[in-house]
Parts: C-alpha cells; sequence; structure tokens
C-alpha cells in the first residue's frame, strides 16, 4: 500500500504547493459542488439569467440537512443563480448565526426547531401556520426572510424498539424506561423537561444517557443500552431496524416543516424572481422524500450531492 | 416506512474512493493547509517566547508552565471556546491548533540551548564574539537538531489534531472521519484515519531531511 | 430515581461562570462535579496504570536488549497521528452490537493506545541512555545482568521514565472528556451539555475543570519525578524533555 501511495501523496504535496503559490490563501473552498454543471444548458433555455449577488448556503451536520441544502443549491444553479455550497457544519445555532452576521445567505432549517432556538419560552403548536406567525417576524429581526413553508415534515420522534408495550408516549410513565437523547432535549420545553414536567406527560425515567445525535441512538436503543430515545420521524434506521415512534398523544412536539431563510437584501436583490423559485421547490418535496433520500445517504452510503441531482432530474426540475 | 436492506458496510469500498477522489483531495489538501498554517504561526510564536526565555532566565518557568496549561485545554471545548469569536472559521481551527505546538516547541527549543557545552559558549566570548552573534553563530546551529525534533513531533501531533477541527467545518481528513462516524459508514473513517496517518509520517520525514540537510555537522543529532 | 432525571436538567441556561465553578449545588449529588470528576479520575488512572505496566516492561526488555530502534520511531511517529476520537468513535458501535454498551471499553482502548507512546518512547531513550560507562563497570564489578538492569539502567532512567508517565497522564486527563460525547459521562459532560446546549458558561466552566485537573496532574508527577532520584545520581541521569 505505501509504495502505491506514495507518489500519490507526493503529488499531491506538489499540487499543493501549486495551489499555495497560485492563490495564497484560499478560504473555504467548501463542499462538493459549485452545483452541477448544467448551468450552461439552463442559461440557453432562460434567456435572461438571474441578476444578483452569489448564493451562499450551507448544510448543518447531518446527512439530512446536507442533502437538502444540496437540493436547493443544485435547484438555484440550475436556474442560473451564482450559487455558493460551504462544507457543512454546525447546527442550528451555528445556522441562524451565519445568517445574521452574514457569513451565509440562505439556510433551510426546521421550523419547529426554529421556535425552540428563537422563542425559548413560546408555547409548543402543531399547527406550521401559528409557528410561521411567532418566527417570521423574529427571523426579520436578524435582517433574513422565512418563505413558504414545504409540505415535508420531519418531525421529533420517542421512538421505543418494536417489542416495546408503549404505543403512546403516555404509556411509558408506567413501564421501565432508561432515556437517550442530545444533550440539547435535556433543556429543552418540547423535549425531555416537556416529558418529564407532571402537567404534561409527567414521565419518571428510570435513568437518563446523553448521546449524540444520530445513528448512535439506534444502536444504543437496538442494544437495549436505551429504551427509548428522541430522534427524528425521517430517520431511515427507524423502519430498518424495526423501532416504533410513539403516538405523541398531548401534542408535546411542534411541526416541523422544512422552510427556506433568505438574508433579506439577497432577496430583494433578485427581485420576486427568487422567492417564487425558491416556494415551488419547497412545494415540490414531501414527507417520503426526505425519508428516501435518507435510505440513500445513510443505509446505502451515497454522497448527498449525488441524491440531490438524482431527485431534482427524477422531478424534472433541473 | 419500507424495510430496506442495509448496504454492505466493509471496512473499505474501494468504488467509493474512486468516485469520492474530488473529495478525497480536498480533504487531504485542507488538512495539509491547516496543518501548515498552525505549525508556522506556532513556531513563530515559539520563537519570540523561546528568545524571552533565554534572555531573561528567570521568564522560563512561567512560560513553559503557560504553554503547558495551554496543553491540557481539551481540544473539543477549545475550537468550542472560540466559536462565539471568530464563528466556524479558519482561525478559530488554527489559533487552538497553534496553541497545542507551543509547549513542545518551546521546551525543545529551551533543552537545545541548555545543550550547548559551557566550553562552547566560553570559546565563542573567548574568540571576541559579540552575545548576539554568540547566539546566532554558535549557539543556534548546535540546538538546531534539537528544534527540529520538536518541529517533527509539533508536526505530527497537528496532523492528527486537525481531525479534530472538521467539527467547526473546516474540512480535512476529520471531515470524512466524522462523516463516517454520523452515518456509521465505515469507508470514510478508514480513509480519514489511514491518510492521515500517512500525512504524518510523509512530514515527518520532509522535515527529517530538511534538518539533516540543515545540520550536516550532527548526523549523530539524537531525535529525541 | 427521580434525581437522577433533576440533575441533568439542573444547570440553567443563563448560569454565571463563578456561580457554576463554586455553587455547592453544582458539586454534589448525581451528575454534579464531584461525581463527574471521580468518573475521570478512575478511568484515567486506570488506563495509565495498565498503559504503564505494558509500555515499561516491554521498552525495558527491548533497550537492554538493544532491539527495537526501528520500532520506537515508527510507534510514535504513528500514534501521535491517529485520532483518538475516531478510534473510540470506530469502537462505540463494535462494542454496542456485541453487547458490552458504551463503556469502558471503546473509550479505554481509544486512552490505552494515547498513554502507552510516550511511556513506552521514554522508557526506551532512558534505559538506552544510560552511560555505557557506568553499565561497563558495573558489569566489572561483577553485577549480574539483572542487576545490571534494575539497579543501574532502571534506577538511574527512573526520572526518564516517570516524564513519559506524566506526558501520558496529562495527554489523557485531556483528552478524556470525548467519552461524554460517545454515550459516557465524567468531567467533558459540561463541555457537552455547553455546547449542545447553546451555553457559553458551562462550556467555559468545563474546560477549566478539565484543563485544571490535567495540570494538577502534571504537577503531581513532576515532584514525584524530582523525588524519585537522589541528588547524587540526578547529576548524572540528566532528565531530557520527552
Amino acid at each position: 500500500m505505501n509504495r502505491r501511495l506514495l507518489p500519490l501523496l507526493i503529488s499531491v504535496l506538489a499540487l499543493f504547493a501549486l495551489v499555495a503559490a497560485a492563490c495564497g490563501s484560499d478560504d473555504d473552498s467548501g463542499g462538493d459542488a459549485e452545483a452541477g454543471g448544467d448551468t450552461d444548458e439552463a442559461a440557453a433555455e432562460e434567456p435572461a439569467p438571474p441578476d444578483g449577488p452569489t448564493i451562499r448556503v450551507r448544510g448543518q451536520d447531518f446527512s439530512e440537512s446536507v442533502t437538502i441544502a444540496e437540493v436547493y443549491a443544485q435547484y438555484l444553479a440550475a436556474k442560473g443563480y451564482e450559487i455558493e455550497v460551504l462544507t457543512p457544519a454546525g447546527f442550528r445555532t451555528e445556522a441562524i448565526d451565519g445568517i445574521s452576521n452574514g457569513d451565509l445567505d440562505l439556510i433551510i432549517d426546521y421550523i419547529g426547531g426554529a421556535l425552540s432556538a428563537l422563542a425559548p419560552d413560546a408555547g409548543s403548536s402543531s399547527d406550521p401556520a401559528e409557528i410561521v406567525g411567532i418566527i417570521a417576524p423574529l427571523y426579520q429581526d436578524l435582517g433574513a426572510t422565512l418563505l413558504d413553508v414545504s409540505p415535508a415534515v420531519d418531525g421529533d420522534a420517542l421512538v421505543v424498539r418494536g417489542d416495546s408495550e408503549a404505543a403512546t408516549i403516555s404509556d411509558l410513565a408506567s413501564i421501565e424506561t432508561v432515556f437517550g437523547a442530545s444533550a440539547a432535549c435535556f433543556e429543552r420545553p418540547q423535549c425531555f423537561i416537556g416529558y418529564t414536567d407532571p402537567d404534561i406527560y409527567g414521565i419518571e425515567f428510570a435513568d437518563t444517557v446523553t448521546i449524540e445525535f444520530g445513528p448512535l441512538l439506534g444502536e444504543a436503543l437496538a442494544a437495549g443500552e436505551v429504551d427509548a430515545v428522541v430522534w427524528n420521524t425521517t430517520a431511515p434506521q427507524i423502519g430498518e431496524q424495526g423501532f416504533k415512534v410513539l403516538d405523541d398523544d398531548m401534542g408535546l412536539h411542534p411541526a416541523q416543516n422544512i422552510a427556506p431563510i433568505v438574508v433579506s437584501s439577497v432577496l430583494d436583490a433578485y427581485g420576486d424572481q427568487l422567492a417564487t423559485d425558491l416556494n415551488a421547490l419547497s412545494a415540490a418535496i414531501t414527507t417520503d422524500d426526505l425519508v428516501a433520500w435518507n435510505i440513500e445517504t445513510d443505509i446505502n452510503f451515497r454522497e448527498s450531492d449525488d441524491v440531490a441531482a438524482d431527485w431534482l432530474e427524477e422531478k424534472g426540475l433541473l | 416506512m419500507s424495510v430496506v436492506a442495509q448496504a454492505a458496510n466493509p471496512i473499505i469500498r474501494w468504488e467509493w474512493i474512486v468516485d469520492e477522489w474530488d473529495q478525497i483531495q480536498e480533504a487531504l489538501i485542507q488538512h495539509l493547509e491547516l496543518t501548515i498554517l498552525s505549525v508556522s504561526l506556532g513556531a513563530l510564536v515559539a520563537a519570540l517566547l523561546s528568545a524571552v526565555a533565554l534572555r531573561f532566565r528567570p521568564m522560563a518557568t512561567p512560560i513553559t508552565g503557560f504553554t503547558g496549561f495551554l496543553y491540557t485545554i481539551p481540544s473539543v471545548a477549545l475550537f468550542g471556546l472560540l466559536v462565539p469569536y471568530f464563528g466556524l472559521t479558519r482561525t478559530t481551527a488554527v489559533l487552538p491548533l497553534a496553541a497545542y505546538t507551543l509547549l513542545i516547541l518551546v521546551t525543545n527549543t529551551l533543552a537545545g540551548f541548555d545543550a550547548v557545552p559551557a566550553s562552547v559558549r566560553d570559546a565563542a566570548d573567548g574568540m571576541g564574539l559579540t552575545p548576539t552573534q554568540r547566539v546566532i553563530k554558535v549557539e543556534l546551529p548546535l540546538a538546531l537538531p534539537y528544534i527540529i525534533a520538536g518541529l517533527r513531533i509539533a508536526v505530527v501531533s497537528t496532523v492528527g489534531l486537525v481531525t479534530v477541527a472538521s467539527i467547526i467545518g473546516q474540512g480535512g481528513l476529520g471531515r470524512l472521519i466524522l462523516d463516517g462516524l454520523r452515518r456509521t459508514f465505515w469507508t470514510p473513517m478508514t480513509i480519514g484515519a489511514t491518510l492521515s496517518i500517512v500525512l504524518a509520517l510523509v512530514l515527518d520525514g520532509v522535515i527529517y531531511l530538511i534538518g539533516r540537510a540543515a545540520t550536516p555537522w550532527a548526523q549523530r543529532a539524537r531525535t529525541t | 430515581m427521580t434525581v437522577v432525571v433533576f440533575a441533568q436538567a439542573a444547570i440553567p441556561r443563563d448560569i454565571g461562570l463563578f456561580e457554576f465553578l463554586f455553587g455547592a449545588e453544582y458539586w454534589t449529588g448525581a451528575g454534579g462535579i464531584l461525581t463527574s470528576l471521580w468518573d475521570t479520575v478512575v478511568l484515567c488512572a486506570a488506563v495509565v496504570v495498565v498503559a504503564t505496566v505494558v509500555a515499561v516492561p516491554l521498552a525495558t526488555a527491548l533497550a537492554h536488549h538493544g532491539r527495537g530502534e526501528l520500532s520506537v520511531t515508527w510507534i510514535v511517529t504513528l500514534s501521535r497521528a491517529i485520532p483518538t476520537f475516531a478510534v473510540a468513535g470506530l469502537l462505540v458501535p463494535i462494542s454496542l452490537r456485541r453487547g458490552l454498551g458504551f463503556e469502558p471499553w471503546p473509550i479505554f482502548i481509544a486512552l490505552l493506545l494515547l498513554a502507552l507512546p510516550p511511556i513506552y518512547l521514554n522508557t526506551y531513550t532512558a534505559v538506552k541512555d544510560v552511560d555505557r560507562g557506568v553499565v561497563d563497570a558495573a558489569r566489572a564489578m561483577g553485577f549480574s545482568e539483572r542487576h545490571v538492569l534494575f539497579r543501574v539502567e532502571m534506577a538511574l532512567g527512573t526520572a526518564v521514565i516517570l516524564a513519559g508517565v506524566r506526558v501520558a497522564a496529562v495527554q489523557v486527563v485531556a483528552t478524556e472528556p470525548i467519552r461524554a460525547f460517545l454515550g459516557g459521562d465524567g468531567l467533558g459532560r459540561y463541555v457537552r451539555d455547553g455546547l449542545g446546549q447553546n451555553n457559553d458558561n458551562l462550556l467555559l466552566g468545563g474546560a477549566i475543570l478539565v484543563a485544571a485537573l490535567a495540570a494538577l496532574t502534571g504537577v503531581m508527577f513532576g515532584l514525584a519525578q524530582r523525588l524519585a532520584l537522589p541528588a547524587g545520581v540526578r547529576r548524572l541521569a540528566r532528565p531530557r524533555t520527552r
């Protein structure tokens, strides 16, 4: 292996020297995609390509968010917008920071999550319109505009093994349960605090374990380390490993539709065109699409940019 | 939701390497850039600190103590602490990485100067060299093998630490590892970890060769 | 059992740094600093002890017989570049699938890999570096090989060996917080929760606690190093930095 890798490394080193010499420090060259090579084709179809600033988009650091960012980026690039896809990083906080400090121009987020981040003390709601009514003005204060929400939902889910006796979250009150969730859940009213609040679910968990969000939740559940985990409804492992999602019978979980958020000045620079295009795309994405994308990336191990390109092609959106 | 069969998840899926070659290459270059930037900054600061410690001897203990303290801060926490100030930027990655090199570079530089025999110093003084000339023409070359040894350790451990910088979106081989962890997909993890070790070996070798060329009189130089 | 539950949620979002570090209620209880500290100390001590027990005899034997020069360089180079969090992250799913749980094996093995090389390297250098004249003199005086090894080589090298253990211990303590990201707790829990809950003072407090423990570890081994050698031998042994 060394014999093959060594010349390769040396050539990469040489390449690096060239790159460094040519452009000094080039910042964040970022993601895999200047999003599709189809720009020429699109430009040929549309005589007047939209004119405005480059739109920088970045997915949060988990597969679904990365794929969603790629879908929006490649779609816009095909329509002739200047797009830059940054390396996925951070989670909601960093995304919102990026919008407000000018590092990013477009993020796609889940509205219920945005609600708990922007207005931690506002109650929960399963009505998307109600949540939008609260968070849209808060985004406006940050200099950004929340566009139409998509019908696609990736909701919060309290997940148990398939053989669990529980069918609803309330059922857990009478079953000895070890609870697993990410650190963020433990301080959120719509999550751990709501499950344990005597006025809501009032569950007394036998023990709690903090687990990083992602497939580790499923591994821990399958291994019996925990009996219930807070995951998301579109996690493909839920179906794959035969887990079940408990019914949120008290309506604690907020609506979690996805929606694009654009820096207002960028939106204005493009006139109505950008908003129209983005709303058309959001309307075309369904919850089943999210699940299908996650199966491709997390079960079949395909890359988000390829999955996004295939879907756009299939829907005739490129 | 349909039950889907998990795709084969061997330690290495060779076709993934071919398909994602661009991504791997980019990660390698980012890794190299971050390593070089961090060690360069670290070496600059370490040179200043060492100069102060050598010129004003009582400062040596507080300086090594301080660099030792920096070394004890967990890297994940240090990156996390800087994010509110510098955002998810290269600065946030490079500052801690450079800070972690200081302990090794400063201690090795000081050890190098300490190892210069007193008789050599006396001889230099006797030949009429000024203190500055003595340091630059006599002591520095003699301390060089130690400094080079320190640089080698600093570079190799920085290559390992750069992988952690992926959590703040700075790419590099850690990006592949993190991606693999997030999907329980072994291939990118294996590639990321292997390339990080190979890169460390190559850079170590490069500095070793440079060091040999720079100190022809010290072929038997110790490489602690 | 409810205690556990409230302990998890007990640290308020707007906590002040000093309030966290000096508030008695954050030190005691199930998720308190004392419990976390104890968890961390036990794991780190176990790792350092095992690493020492494995590395010191191995390196001594190899150095005494003058073998393994190449292995030293390679092991040290490789080990420094192995990302500990990748090793631990890889081992966690494997451990879970085998029914061994989150803890302690994955984090233990990852930290052990971190601790072995500095101890091995310093022991090897220490034994190797003992003045050959002294060794020859000992042999000429009729010392057996065992006596040469234990009474001369290792005795003179103790300070250098301890320096290796010190480096290993400090690294282990400073790296142990990754355990909190892999289903465990320990002092890293405050770093994890601070990051995950966007609570900067909690994050800072956690980092300070870990750094303080690591610094204390370094100081204690430094003292041990100084005590390990009688003044007369200290001049001979010339302890080296790493």
